[in-house]
């Protein structure tokens, strides 16, 4: 896991390395003082050759000293990432547990009744949920719901962006979670589109895979009611592939939540990431890039883990 | 003539498989008879109907495609064409146990021996899971598997592919079926774990006295073990007669050819090859007319390529399907 | 019983397959796949919208009307699509933008691939310290999440189609250096590879007669699916401001430049993305049916 990592940091930096004058526009900007720009460059290291540059760097990430915020000015990057990346998290988190809640008992039931109007319509529905440009379908659902759909009272039926009603920041839990329910459905719905049709889709293929094997029939041999076949014998041979594809389609979602966020305005680290790359705010962007893949490659070695934990056939060393 | 009870009585099963490229009309009009602790070989080359013959009996034939079309399975009097799922699912691990051709994997690679031997034991017994393990490791034990405590809690990939179907058998016997099926069940073996699977199925078939069904391509194997044997060919029998007869004096074209083509030691070498079978088994979307094996018989007629033979009975025991049955 | 039907299918085909050749039975299996007919069917019309419309309405996708009334201009005669932000008739811009959409999608695809199965080819063949460093580095690759990946290259690399393609083929080449990586490996203990070691074939040689046309067939498979997936990309980074730019047209920047007009011209987010749409669903509906046509073993 440790190289990994490396090998992530190493990749963020190089990118940003690239950038052949990355304070450009900080220079142009005539409300930052020279000696301002001057003490930034010294900051980062940009005096030093790129070798040392990037152990200053490295160095500096390893302590927590991220460096100010030059997409708000006045702070430290530490300071709004550390408040992005819960956000993030969070949405993450829900959108993931909803989209396996739902695709495994769908991909179950279709290859259980394979051919039949139920796997036609399903897997239709799953192609839907691929193809769909995310950012397109969060436009429409945001057009459908927050323009065209209104309460009674005339405001929009599910609010077009941010995560919380001003002002109820302290308000009790309760409250709280019913206000930030109504700004996460459609983001968590549009993130989820796409990713219940995928997985949905693999469950299928990897039941239909498991079906056809031997042990199934000795199963049904020695008198197993069908029920049982499925949800016992078959399931958890099944969940095996599945497993590992979850993990390996989490960059995917974790990119894709950037744009939902950008358009749904919510405040999480992909948006942030976002706003950084847009506004030359390299530093940021390449500390919270990073940031991310981390927290792939962590999810990735908690998926071996339960990998090896399903699959008795695998030797954890 | 048999004086045991009939268990299994096989009466005209058709057993057809829908598929894209046609229809393939697997079993087509096939007689067997089993009688109480009978052990009974039903032997042919691939495709000719015996595998699917066996998961008839069971109805264990995936719907799509395929489907039993026709014929009675009478067991203990019963047809089980007739039966619910739910009466079949009783019937299958209980009553009638089957054991399959693949070792390596037809056990389930994520739960342990010791747990799938015990389903099958309180899927049909009133007992409860420490005296179902109890009896697991009795049947590991009986079927001569050695520390079996230990092995109970083993995981398939464990063990080798003898052991493995003899862990088959003890599950396929955990419950004392009346009848045993045993689809090729040493066919993926080597040859000296083969002898020893054999030699368990014969000592176990003595001390419990289970019918057995052993469908294999492999005469040599029916030869120790079987005392009926049936030859099948394209979906139907073609000959039956006890072992004795059959190795003694095959009535069938076909039947005959096969003894034929078994490699023997003689006193004297010769230098001639194998004699065989001329041409190949019938494709089952172009069935030839008339007799099925005529386009391969050497003593072929008209009468062969018009019309299809019936199951005659040549001598008490001994039923042949051909317009001309070999001298015996 | 599965290996009785799979039997009479290996005689049916037997019979068949003195008939066809690989590509005729393939062709066979794909023609029967309704989804992937439907895909097909809806390529073809999107390719012929793409490069035949533009000979049927004449109009200058580039040609701006100055004035208020031809902005925003609802679906008419004139205008069988309306008009935008600046007057610019959609319909020609949807044609033209779908010409690069669907070039870049195509070209990033193909490029992905080869460079991803030429480092699955080494990894796989050579294994050893050459499989573990270069599948490390895949992983790690892997593990970035791409999207915020690709918009942090363009905004370095500067925007243009160029730079799209460049940005696209970069993080895409990974997913079929690992599937060809896994393929090779299962291949490489097949028996006729000993047998090209065996009579001195060179590591070159198999690695590209032997081992690579039989990977061929996952490859295009993933490349079709890839066209989609990079479609979706270059709209996601022109989205974003970043990839082609004006005056050309992409569906992706049509999308960008419409979104701030969501309010009063809905149907300008409407078109790009439902061309989009459709386009990715032709090729994931036709792609699968490759797959199942190349591989009916999954289908069955």
């Amino acid at each position: 896991m440790l190289p990994l990592i490396l090998i992530v940091m190493i990749v963020s930096f190089g990118i940003f390395s690239l950038v052949p004058n990355p304070f450009a526009a900080l220079i142009e900007n005539p409300r930052i003082k020279k000696a301002d720009i001057q003490r930034l460059i010294k900051a980062w290291g940009f005096d030093l050759p790129w070798y040392l540059r990037f152990f200053k760097w490295f160095s500096g990430v390893i302590r927590g000293d991220w460096g100010p915020s030059l997409l708000y000015p006045g702070s430290l990057a530490r300071d709004i990432i550390s408040r992005a990346l819960p956000v993030t998290v969070r949405v993450m988190a829900l959108e993931f547990l909803v989209s396996l809640v739902i695709a495994l008992p769908i991909g179950i039931v279709s290859a259980v009744k394979q051919y039949s109007v139920t796997d036609y319509v399903v897997t239709v529905i799953s192609f839907l949920g691929m193809s769909m440009p995310t950012f397109w379908f969060g436009l429409l659902v945001m057009m459908l719901f927050s323009v065209v759909l209104k309460r009674p009272s005339g405001m929009p039926l599910l609010p077009a962006g941010g995560i919380i009603t001003p002002g109820l920041e302290e308000a009790p839990f309760w409250a709280k979670l019913a206000d930030r329910a109504q700004y996460l459905v459609m983001p968590v719905f549009v993130l989820a589109f796409s990713s219940v049709g995928g997985w949905a889709r693999y469950m299928r293929s990897s039941m239909l895979e498991v079906i056809r094997q031997d042990y199934i029939r000795t199963a049904r041999a020695k008198g197993v009611p069908e029920h049982s076949v499925i949800n016992k014998h078959a399931l958890r041979n099944a969940m095996i592939p599945i497993v590992t594809l979850v993990a390996l389609t989490l960059p995917g979602i974790v990119g894709g939540a950037a744009i939902t966020e950008t358009i749904f305005n919510i405040p999480g680290m992909g948006s942030l990431i976002i706003a950084a790359e847009i506004k030359s705010d390299y530093p940021t962007a390449m500390i919270g890039l990073m940031l991310i893949s981390i927290l792939v490659i962590v999810f990735n070695l908690v998926a071996d883990i339960v990998y090896a934990w399903v699959d008795p056939r695998i030797k954890y060393s | 003539m048999d004086n045991r009870e009939v268990l299994v009585d096989i009466k005209n099963l058709r057993t057809f498989f829908y598929t894209e490229d046609g229809v393939v009309p697997a079993v087509d009009g096939i007689d067997l008879t089993i009688h109480r602790g009978e052990v009974v070989g039903l032997v042919g080359e691939s495709g000719c109907g015996k595998s699917v013959t066996a998961l008839s009996i069971l109805r264990l034939i995936p719907n799509p495609p395929g489907k039993i079309i026709g014929g009675e399975i009478f067991f203990h009097g019963e047809d089980l064409l007739k039966k619910n799922e739910e009466e079949m699912r009783m019937i299958r691990g209980d009553k009638i146990s089957m054991i399959f051709q693949e070792p390596m994997t037809s056990l389930n690679p994520v739960y342990t021996i010791g747990d799938q031997i015990s389903e099958a034991i309180t899927l049909h017994q009133k007992i409860d899971g420490t005296e179902a393990k109890k009896r697991t490791i009795e049947m590991l034990h009986l079927v001569g598997i050695p520390e079996p405590e230990r092995r109970f809690s083993q995981y398939p990939h464990e063990m080798s592919g003898g052991m493995r179907q003899r862990v088959m058998i003890a599950m396929a016997l955990s419950s004392n079926p009346d009848l045993l099926i045993s689809d090729e069940a040493t066919t993926a073996l080597d040859v000296t774990i083969q002898a020893q699977i054999l030699d368990l199925m014969r000592g176990l078939q003595k001390k419990l006295g289970m019918a057995i069904l052993i469908i294999t391509h492999n005469l040599a194997v029916v030869a120790e073990m079987a005392e009926t044997i049936s030859i099948a060919y394209a979906g139907k029998i073609v000959e039956s007669a006890s072992a004795k007869e059959t190795f003694k004096s095959p009535r069938h074209p076909y039947t005959y050819g096969l003894l034929q083509s078994i490699p023997k030691f003689t006193e004297k070498k010769t230098n001639e090859p194998l004699p065989a079978i001329e041409g190949m088994v019938p494709s089952p979307y172009h069935m030839p007319k008339g007799c099925r094996f005529n386009p391969r018989c050497p003593f072929a007629t008209e009468k062969c390529r018009e019309e299809e033979p019936e199951i005659v009975e040549l001598t008490p025991g001994h039923l042949v399907r051909c317009f001309h049955p070999i001298e015996s | 019983m599965a290996e009785k039907v799979i039997e009479a299918k290996k005689k049916g085909q037997r019979k068949s397959s003195d008939d066809y050749t690989y590509v005729g039975m393939v062709f066979h299996r794909l023609t029967r796949h309704k989804l992937a007919m439907v895909g097909a069917f809806m390529l073809i019309l999107i390719l012929l919208f793409v490069f035949v419309g533009p000979l049927v309405w004449r109009a200058d996708p580039n040609e701006q009307i100055e004035s208020l009334e031809g902005m925003f201009n609802v679906p008419s005669r004139a205008h069988p699509l309306g008009t935008d932000d600046y007057g610019r008739d959609v319909l020609a811009r949807m044609f033209f933008g779908g010409r690069i959409s669907l070039f870049i999608g195509f070209i990033s695809a193909i490029s992905s691939t080869i460079v991803g199965a030429m480092v699955g080819l080494v990894a796989g063949y050579y294994g050893g310290w050459a499989d573990d460093l270069l599948m490390r580095f895949t992983d790690a690759m892997l593990s970035i999440p791409t999207f915020p990946l690709l918009i942090a290259l363009a905004s370095v690399m500067g925007k243009g189609i160029g730079q799209i393609i460049l940005v696209i083929v970069i993080f895409g080449w990974m997913v079929d250096a690992r599937l060809v990586r896994g393929l090779v490996l299962s291949l490489k203990e097949q028996e006729y590879i000993e047998a090209a070691h065996a009579i001195g074939a060179s590591a070159n040689r198999i690695m590209w007669r032997h081992l690579f046309p039989n990977t061929l067939a996952v490859l295009i498979v993933s490349t079709t699916i890839g066209i989609g997936g990079a479609i979706i990309y270059e709209a996601s980074i022109s989205f974003l401001g970043f990839g082609v730019q004006a005056p050309f047209a992409s569906w992706g920047n049509m999308l960008q430049n419409a979104q701030q007009f969501i309010w009063n011209s809905p149907r300008l987010i409407i078109y790009p993305g439902l061309a989009i749409f459709m386009t990715v669903l032709g090729f994931n509906f036709f792609g699968d049916g490759l797959r199942d046509a190349i591989d009916p073993k999954l289908k069955l």
